[in-house]
């Protein structure tokens, strides 16, 4: 716990740990505000109305001429603690109905399904009164004391908790630690508030620093029209309002001082809630994940030295002299700015015309970090640092994106993991086809609808006419790879890089994807370059085999040699974890 | 067919709802304190004509009678009378929801020409040094805008472009004081001068609106700005975007895709920032002096004014309820992945 505050805490930005500082002051002047103020803060004194900034009254007087310097530090004890109670009271309503609603909704019986169908739909009735006019119905119909004020604003937020609670439990309902508890013998009241509520907490209190600021902008909203906290109460709308009528008359200093102190408190709480969510978070830790993965890196250079001597012979594409299809020479990748962490180091290898080889590597090796810099499709703060990447006779390195453009599809096509999300969720597969034909050349639509439907028959898609309407999510995963390899081989490309190209199918579905994509490549004279951490589909489809580890490539062989008698010491690691 | 279903669906929602919503508002309603005949007579009128006005009224009966009679009436267009104003509720609806309409549907406007735009624009990660340059601004912008009470920029801007530079005209409502508003047609002082060829009520139109609709945009552009812009960043990072580029798509067609995912989460929260955009009204009404409904329902509060008080929330509420049926239905058209039922 105070780790990760810790952490948290120096992975900030100076100017935010400035705001938390203002955030304390705020939560200190909550409780002594009142006592350490020069001036009374409620008794008028007709003979000092209005004076300007300075001498005694350091920001002036009001126009009962009260010291607004006092009044400021006063007033965060009625809004900040109305915002506070509102809320928390909000959040004791909310999470525990909330939890009820999911409970009683994941048991999946009719009568309780429509219970809670009802209750959403009554809770959407409530939070269509625009919320403003809602308080201000509440706190007109109840009267103005702070504890109504923060009941009519308790009242309006408890939905968004209920509504929040139920739809966290509701996902985490389903998780197997869940069923876990469920299956140890909890009762349903147990599983819900003992073992999901704690966690569905760090969304439950990020939203209770958002509510906070909200409930602090209601309370002086209110007040600020009358129908909130009255006046001579220190409270920071009702002083902006009491000091706007003399905004125009140039005495500015009535209504601006407690306007910055409630933009003050309001964005403190804010970013509050920020630095709540970043140290609530797994994912604020990530600096040090980085740090272990550069160690990792590190200590993998040591261990490639020794069959470094071996690779370039084996690196080179097949003999002949033959131009090769694609020829990588030295390339590195780096994280552009921030120091520059290398992430690909030093890879050379080439790959002749029709030629397949396979790319060995466990997850994190760099892999598909490879595959990016040579499609020329790294991400915005990853960089080629040095190293070319010929295709054919041209440098693919720093090419111009609308010369690169030409090249794609036409003649290097790419196969990307996971095809369901390599598809956009809201283009159906014949728009994505034709735009694709499109893109590459002058063809009037129908015309590349038909052409789309050959391609999607050419995959062994059947029915393909009615795949043409259909959306990624409406595809099983083996239908969807093979719409991006009716893509990936629409013009018969010279060279095709498929970045595990099975992942998340079955095994079955592997085996129909790979047969095909080798099948059409040979036909069309493709060279392929298979990305996989799966040595069995190395060993069955690829000429040739490069194994991968932290960003290098350690060995590289014909398939059958490398298998026969792996050199370097992480090959036959891997090796051995396979060969069971 | 799908789309039909869904319509049909959630009109048979609607209606109940907004029932309920009227229920729940007379309810809250009759609760305000204070005795209306009293207050309609004054307080030397003899108690046996208050008692007589009561009668009249209905208060005296259950309040599920008066909120039969209420509805029976308020399906005839009849919603009722002001005890304070003598004016028809109707009417006075009719005069003030273009003045709170107009100010809301501008701020939008400017939202969508400036901050949708910008939300965009600074989404993708590059090095680009312009983009760059509006990154930071509009990180500044975003920061700002979640802290800032819609009443304090207004009362900051007449401060600064009324008072001190003498720009733009102070909180004196629509037109100023000399100006005579043109004849009502729409209810919009634009659109009305327009119509009626006055030039001169259009520029002061004009000119008055200028800062409120300002404030409004610039406090409520935020959240859809905020979202339209992580969404765009989630977007153009998406596996779907780098592999429509490594296709070869052609840069406008992938960008336009990316741009439609990222629009659906913005409507959504478009038709949030609506409804608060209505409750933002009443206090921006108030800073500036226009007579629209926020200001309406401030008074009906204050002098606990039954009808126009009723009027105002009905409305409000329906309102709400209709952008979110248009928030979903435009929603279910975008996104073919929403089922009909069992929708939210």
């Amino acid at each position: 716990m105070w780790l990760r505050i810790k952490r948290t805490l120096r992975s900030l930005p100076k100017w935010q740990l400035g705001v938390l500082g203002i955030f304390f002051g705020i939560l200190f002047l909550t409780i002594f505000g009142p006592y350490l103020a020069p001036f009374p803060t409620e008794t008028a004194d007709p003979l000092s109305r209005l004076l300007p900034p300075g001498g005694k009254h350091w920001l002036g007087t009001d126009e009962n001429g009260m010291d607004i310097f006092s009044r400021v530090l006063a007033a965060p004890r009625t809004d900040v603690v109305i915002g506070v109670v509102a809320t928390f009271i909000s959040v004791v309503l909310g999470a525990p109905l909330g939890v009820l609603v999911a409970l009683y909704e994941s048991r999946g019986k009719a009568g309780a399904t429509a219970f809670a169908e009802t209750f959403m739909r009554l809770l959407e009735v409530m939070q269509s009164f625009p919320v403003f006019v809602f308080a201000m119905v509440l706190v007109a119909v109840f009267g103005g004391s702070i504890t109504n004020i923060i009941i009519a604003i308790a009242f309006v937020n408890t939905p968004v908790f209920i509504r929040l609670v139920r739809s966290e439990v509701l996902s985490l309902v389903q998780r197997p630690f869940s069923e876990a508890a469920r299956a140890v013998g909890n009762t349903e009241m147990r599983l819900g508030f003992r073992h999901i509520f704690p966690n569905a907490f760090p969304v439950v209190m990020v939203q209770v620093s958002v509510t906070v600021g909200f409930a602090i902008l209601l309370t002086a909203g209110l007040s600020f029209v009358g129908a909130g906290v009255r006046p001579p109460t220190p409270e920071l709308g009702a002083m902006i309002a009491s000091g706007a009528k003399y905004l125009i008359i140039e005495q500015w200093w009535p209504a601006l001082f407690p306007g910055v102190a409630l933009g003050l408190t309001v964005f403190s709480f804010g970013i509050f809630g920020e630095i709540l969510n970043l140290a609530m978070e797994p994912r604020a830790v990530r600096k040090d994940v980085d740090r272990r993965r550069t160690a990792a890196l590190e200590s993998g250079r040591g261990g490639g030295e020794t069959a470094a001597a071996a690779l370039p012979s084996a690196l080179s594409a097949a003999p002949g002299g033959e131009t090769p299809v694609l020829a990588v020479a030295n390339l590195r990748v780096a994280v552009g700015d921030a120091g520059g962490q290398e992430l690909i180091s030093d890879i050379s290898f080439s790959l002749a015309p029709g030629e397949s080889m396979a790319i060995v590597g466990e997850s994190g090796s760099g892999k598909s970090v490879l595959v990016k810099a040579v499609l020329q499709l790294l991400p915005y703060p990853l960089e080629v640092t040095s190293g070319t990447v010929h295709y054919g006779e041209t440098n693919l390195v720093g090419m111009e994106k609308r010369e690169m453009r030409k090249l794609r599809s036409r003649e290097i096509a790419a196969i990307l993991p996971n095809a369901k999300s390599q598809l956009n969720p809201l283009t159906t597969v014949g728009a994505m086809l034709v735009s694709a034909l499109q893109a590459h050349e002058k063809i009037a639509t129908k015309a590349a609808l038909a052409r789309a439907i050959e391609l999607l028959e050419m995959v062994g898609i059947t029915d393909p006419e009615l795949r043409l309407g259909a959306y990624p999510h409406e595809l099983s995963g083996g239908m969807a790879q093979r719409v991006c390899l009716a893509l990936a081989l629409m013009y018969r490309p010279r060279l095709l890089i498929a970045d595990e190209p099975t992942a998340g199918l079955d095994v079955t579905i592997q085996r129909q994807v790979l047969d095909l994509t080798r099948n059409l490549a040979r036909e069309s004279g493709t060279a392929r370059l298979v990305i996989t951490g799966d040595f069995g589909i190395a060993a069955h489809y690829c000429d040739r085999v490069a194994v991968m580890q932290a960003g290098r490539i350690v060995e590289a062989n014909q398939t059958q040699a490398l298998f026969a008698e792996p050199r370097h010491p992480y090959t036959r690691h891997l090796l051995s974890c396979v060969q069971v | 067919m799908r789309f039909a279903a869904y319509l049909g669906l959630r009109f048979v929602f609607l209606i109940p709802q907004i029932v309920l919503i009227s229920l729940i508002t007379f309810v809250l309603v009759r609760m305000l304190p204070g005795n209306p005949a009293r207050m309609s007579l004054g307080p030397l009128a003899p108690e046996s004509a208050v008692e007589a006005l009561r009668e009249k009224w209905l208060l005296d009966r259950p309040i599920f009678e008066q909120y039969g009679a209420w509805l029976e009436k308020a399906f005839t267009g009849d919603l009722g009378e002001s005890w304070v104003n003598n004016t028809y509720v109707l009417d006075d609806l009719i005069q003030r929801i273009p003045v709170t309409i107009e100010i809301i549907t501008l701020a939008l406007i400017l939202v969508f020409l400036f901050l949708v735009p910008l939300a965009i624009i600074t989404a993708s990660h590059t090095k680009n040094r312009i983009v760059r340059f509006f990154q930071n601004i509009t990180f500044g912008y975003g920061m700002l805008a979640g802290a800032l009470p819609d009443f304090l920029l207004g009362l900051v801007l007449i401060f600064a472009f009324f008072t001190h530079a003498g720009i733009l005209p102070g909180p004196e409502g629509r037109l100023g004081i000399l100006d005579f508003e043109s004849p009502f047609v729409t209810g919009s002082v634009l659109i009305d001068s327009l119509i009626a060829g006055d030039i001169d009520n259009f520029w002061s139109g004009a000119w008055h609106l200028v800062m409120p609709v300002f404030t409004l945009a610039f406090v409520y552009g935020a959240p859809i700005f905020k979202m339209l812009r992580s969404q765009m960043e989630g977007a153009l990072q998406a596996d779907y975007t780098v592999y429509a580029e490594a296709v070869g798509i052609k840069p406008r067609t992938v960008f336009l895709r990316a741009a439609r995912v990222a629009s659906g989460p913005t409507i959504v929260i478009t038709g949030v920032v609506v409804m608060f955009l209505l409750g933002g009204a009443v206090l921006v009404e108030t800073v500036f002096n226009l007579t629209g409904l926020g200001q309406y329902a401030v008074q009906a509060i204050v002098t606990a004014d039954y009808a126009p008080l009723q009027g105002f929330v009905s409305f409000a509420a329906i309102f709400t309820m209709l952008v979110y049926l248009a928030v979903d239905l435009v929603q279910f058209a975008m996104d073919p992945r929403i089922k009909a039922v069992g929708s939210r």
